[in-house]
């Protein structure tokens, strides 16, 4: 399955927030949109998602996402976005819980993605006990159990330290190595773009638009060990966006936010 | 509390003194006592209003400020805790214990009912009348409406069923606080009976939705309905002052009685008295419409503020019968006799 | 370099985290109740104004002993728990329609802050011949009494709900009656059992004010026949069962606070 974007725009009220965006995310892909705080990029993942309705354009679904899928655009929050009254495991079975699924195929999935994600000696802690690494794996456990098509990720590793953002990324790699999920990865850091991204999409800011599209022809897996030859790519980038980066440094913050 | 009162007054007083005296301007005529008297704007409360409008209080030494109060009850209290020095209330089982609590005393008498003439009125609710509540003797097993537990009303409830040998568990008392309830209840038919003095009695009759049923008076001929309550303090330590107020307070009864109870001194002076009892009584109701309402509700005052003790005695007896008030209050604590005749 | 002049730096962190300790709250009580007791007995303070302590005791014993006190005891908790359980049950109702549909909140949302502050006392009469003079208008007092501040605990509580969570729930593909019993009601749970906890005691406060009209027995008839009657040791007696009613309640709340709330 693919997804499609076809010259997305949106606003909100006088806020002209993005315009004329035109993507794709091919299966087995990882598309980074990176960009300046304000470009619209988090907007444009819910769009993606089917949260928001864009102003204009259209999303599409191109071709049947896989015949065991049971949420095939599947979100990854930067908070997390945890019940703190589940557990671990309650929260995974929250997503399940709608799905007509027996009783003991719901247990099979959950011990699954808890052994996948390293998760099995949590399964009956309650958030507030958890790091936010850990959290995020939760996330990313119940992300996995309903077998998503393509994972819509916004800014998953924000809100962590570097050292766990570090040990993230490799279990993202690691995960994209043996499963080849496809993703849309919004992310303002350069560095987790050019780590896990195909293909990054660059906006401008305000309103977002499609600034230039950079391939990447490393295979994840190795760009850790190929660290000069994306500098080479991080330079360009970085190039791109500084002086978005300066001018949406010195904005006042009065404006809508994303 | 009272102890600080009395205290900084005796202090106002002594230094009051000492100034007139050091300034040369005392006098062989005492200053007027300053006093405070609780009433209730009913006509049983005339004697008060009269002495005052007359000047008998002024004559006999004291300089009076009523207290006007909505509910006896709190009269009693008030005396207990010296904020106003006489009362006109009815004997409830609050005032008992206060006396028994050594705070307040009856030292005469107000309100009396007596055969003859129209005393409080048994009521029905005309839902309760049709369902066959048609004399007293059916009180059975029907509510009643009193102000609160130990009231005149709730003894009076006691009264009739103890005469129709009714059993005080088969009447369902329905405290609710204010006459003005009891008179709402009993109209939507919420309560099925009541009591009340006439002039409201009559009026409630009137309206259809309320049925006289019987009169207190079969029930409680010499029912001492209200007494002249005062502080214990005032009986021991001022007593010339109790004797002052008192007379003047028979004088004005005196009057009431004449003009509208016996109507022995004429039609003018009937009027005159209906005048300035309206200054008190129904004041927001014009005079033409107020007039009726004051004559019918003329019961007959105390001559002389006499005291009914046999009727105070019995009440008392009920009161400890019922466990409402401590059984080792003697009659003596509630009573001083030694202020009027007595009998 | 040899050091010269040496000097502990002086401790200037502690203090401002009051602790727990133990039976000072008992004590307090203790010396409390020994003065007043000694204060009666010695005649500095006089019956009129305040009884025994040990009459206010004897007072209660006398109540359990003539069997009085089962009966007012259960016609008071009839009214209570029918009052409020009704009362609460209607305001999380009405709070979560207020709370989750646009035309229930531009409705009653106005209707509820008009009809908040007024005293439901000051209804009494009206609720006697609307409800009735025995048990309905005194659970209604306590209904009444109880349903609007559950409504505004319940409602704001939804509204405090983490927006993100709802859209996670949406993301997933979560059915409307999964979010609502998933996520809103859990979410919204502490503030409707603080807004529980304060309805009980509005509940108890009623209770004695719904119990003035036409109430034969009851708590709350009882303390009030005790202040008519001047019976102050009755008075205290039946105050300090009321106070009772409110420790139990509030322990019952804190234990379904801990039940409900054990993953905070």
């Amino acid at each position: 399955m693919r997804l499609v974007l076809e010259n997305i725009s949106h606003r909100y009220g006088n806020v002209e927030v993005l315009e004329g965006i035109s993507l794709e995310v091919k299966e087995g892909e990882i598309v980074a949109i990176i960009g300046p705080s304000g470009c619209g990029k988090s907007t444009l993942l819910r769009l993606a998602g089917g949260l928001e309705k864009p102003g204009g354009g259209r999303i599409l679904q191109e071709g049947a996402p896989p015949a065991n899928s049971l949420n095939p655009l599947t979100y990854i929050f930067q908070d997390f976005a945890l019940l703190p009254w589940r557990t671990v495991r309650g929260n995974i079975a929250l997503v399940l819980e709608d799905h007509k699924l027996a009783s003991d195929q719901r247990k099979a999935i959950i011990e699954d993605v808890l052994s996948r994600t390293s998760l099995l000696d949590f399964a009956h802690a309650y958030p507030r006990q958890l790091s936010g690494g850990m959290k995020q794996r939760v996330a990313i456990a119940r992300a996995l159990s309903v077998r998503p098509a393509i994972m819509l990720m916004d800014e998953p590793l924000s809100a962590l330290d570097a050292q766990t953002r570090a040990l993230l990324m490799e279990d993202f790699v690691g995960l994209w190595r043996r499963e080849q999920f496809s993703a849309l990865y919004v992310t303002h850091n350069l560095q987790e773009a050019v780590q896990l991204g195909h293909r990054i999409v660059v906006l401008s800011r305000r309103p977002g638009r499609v600034r230039e599209i950079i391939e990447i022809d490393i295979p994840v897996e190795e760009r850790a060990s190929r660290a000069v030859e994306l500098e080479r790519h991080s330079r360009h980038l970085w190039q791109l966006m500084r002086d978005e980066a300066r001018a949406a440094d010195r904005e006042l913050l009065d404006a809508a936010n994303g | 509390m009272s102890i600080i009162k009395t205290y900084t007054r005796r202090v106002v007083m002594a230094g009051l003194g000492a100034t007139m005296f050091l300034g040369g301007i005392a006098e062989s005529v005492q200053a007027a006592d300053k006093i405070k008297v609780g009433a209730l704007r009913f006509t049983s409360h005339s004697a008060s209003f009269v002495a005052y409008e007359r000047g008998y209080f002024k004559k006999n030494g004291l300089d009076v400020e009523f207290k006007f109060f909505s509910a006896a009850a709190p009269m009693a209290v008030a005396i207990a805790s010296g904020d106003i020095d006489f009362g006109v209330t009815a004997i409830t089982g609050g005032l008992i214990n206060l006396a028994n609590k050594n705070a307040v005393k009856i030292i005469g008498g107000a309100l009396h009912e007596e055969k003859g003439i129209d005393g409080s009125a048994i009521l029905a609710s005309a839902k309760a009348y049709e369902a066959g509540l048609t004399s007293p003797a059916k009180l059975g097993g029907h509510s009643f409406g009193i102000t609160q537990t130990g009231s005149s009303f709730h003894y009076m409830a006691g009264r009739i069923a103890a005469k129709e040998g009714i059993p005080m568990s088969q009447i369902r008392l329905k405290p609710l606080m204010k006459v003005g309830a009891i008179i709402g209840a009993l109209k939507t038919g919420q309560i099925d009976a009541w009591v009340i003095v006439p002039h409201i009695a009559k009026a409630l009759a009137k309206s259809g939705k309320v049925k006289i049923i019987g009169w207190v008076n079969d029930y409680a001929p010499d029912y001492q309905v209200t007494t002249v309550t005062t502080s214990v303090k005032n009986v021991t330590q001022n007593k010339d002052m109790v004797k002052r107020f008192l007379k003047a307070f028979a004088q004005g009864a005196a009057d009431f009685n004449a003009a509208l109870v016996d109507k022995t001194a004429g039609e003018a002076v009937a009027t005159d008295m209906v005048r300035l009892v309206h200054k008190y009584v129904y004041a927001s109701r014009p005079y033409e419409k107020a007039a009726p309402s004051i004559r019918n509700g003329a019961m007959r005052l105390n001559k002389g503020a006499w005291l009914d003790v046999a009727s105070i005695k019995s009440q008392l007896d009920w009161f400890k019968a019922q466990g409402l008030v401590n059984k080792d209050i003697t009659i003596d604590q509630l009573v001083d006799t030694s202020f009027t005749a007595a009998k | 370099m040899p050091p010269t002049d040496k000097k502990q730096v002086p401790f200037r962190g502690g203090g401002f985290a009051p602790k727990k300790v133990r039976f000072a709250g008992l004590a307090v009580f203790a010396v409390i109740l020994i003065l007043w007791e000694l204060g009666t007995r010695s005649g500095f303070i006089t019956p009129l104004v305040l009884p025994k302590p040990s009459e206010a005791f004897g007072a209660l014993v006398e109540l359990v002993r003539s069997g009085l006190l089962v009966k007012h005891l259960s016609a008071s908790l009839v009214r209570l728990i029918a009052g409020w359980s009704l009362g609460v049950s209607l305001g999380v109702a009405l709070g979560i329609a207020i709370g989750l549909f646009s035309l229930a909140r531009s409705g009653l949302a106005p209707l509820v802050s008009a009809l908040f502050p007024i005293p439901k006392i000051a209804l009494l009469p009206l609720f006697v011949i609307w409800f009735g003079i025995d048990e309905g208008s005194k659970i209604a007092t306590i209904l009444f009494g109880t349903l609007f501040p559950t409504v505004i605990a319940t409602y704001s509580g939804i509204d405090n709900v983490d927006r993100s969570l709802i859209r996670m729930g949406q993301s997933f593909g979560l059915s409307w009656a999964s979010i609502v019993r998933k996520i809103i009601l859990p979410g919204a749970m502490p503030a409707i059992l603080a807004g529980f906890r304060i309805s009980a005691s509005i509940a108890i406060i009623l209770l004695v004010a719904a119990e003035m009209i036409g109430a034969e027995y009851g708590i709350g008839a009882y303390i009030l026949m005790a202040g008519s009657l001047m019976q102050t040791d009755q008075l205290l007696a039946g105050v300090a069962i009321l106070s009772g009613i409110g420790l139990i309640a509030a322990w019952g709340i804190g234990r379904a606070e801990a039940w409900f709330l054990k993953w905070r």
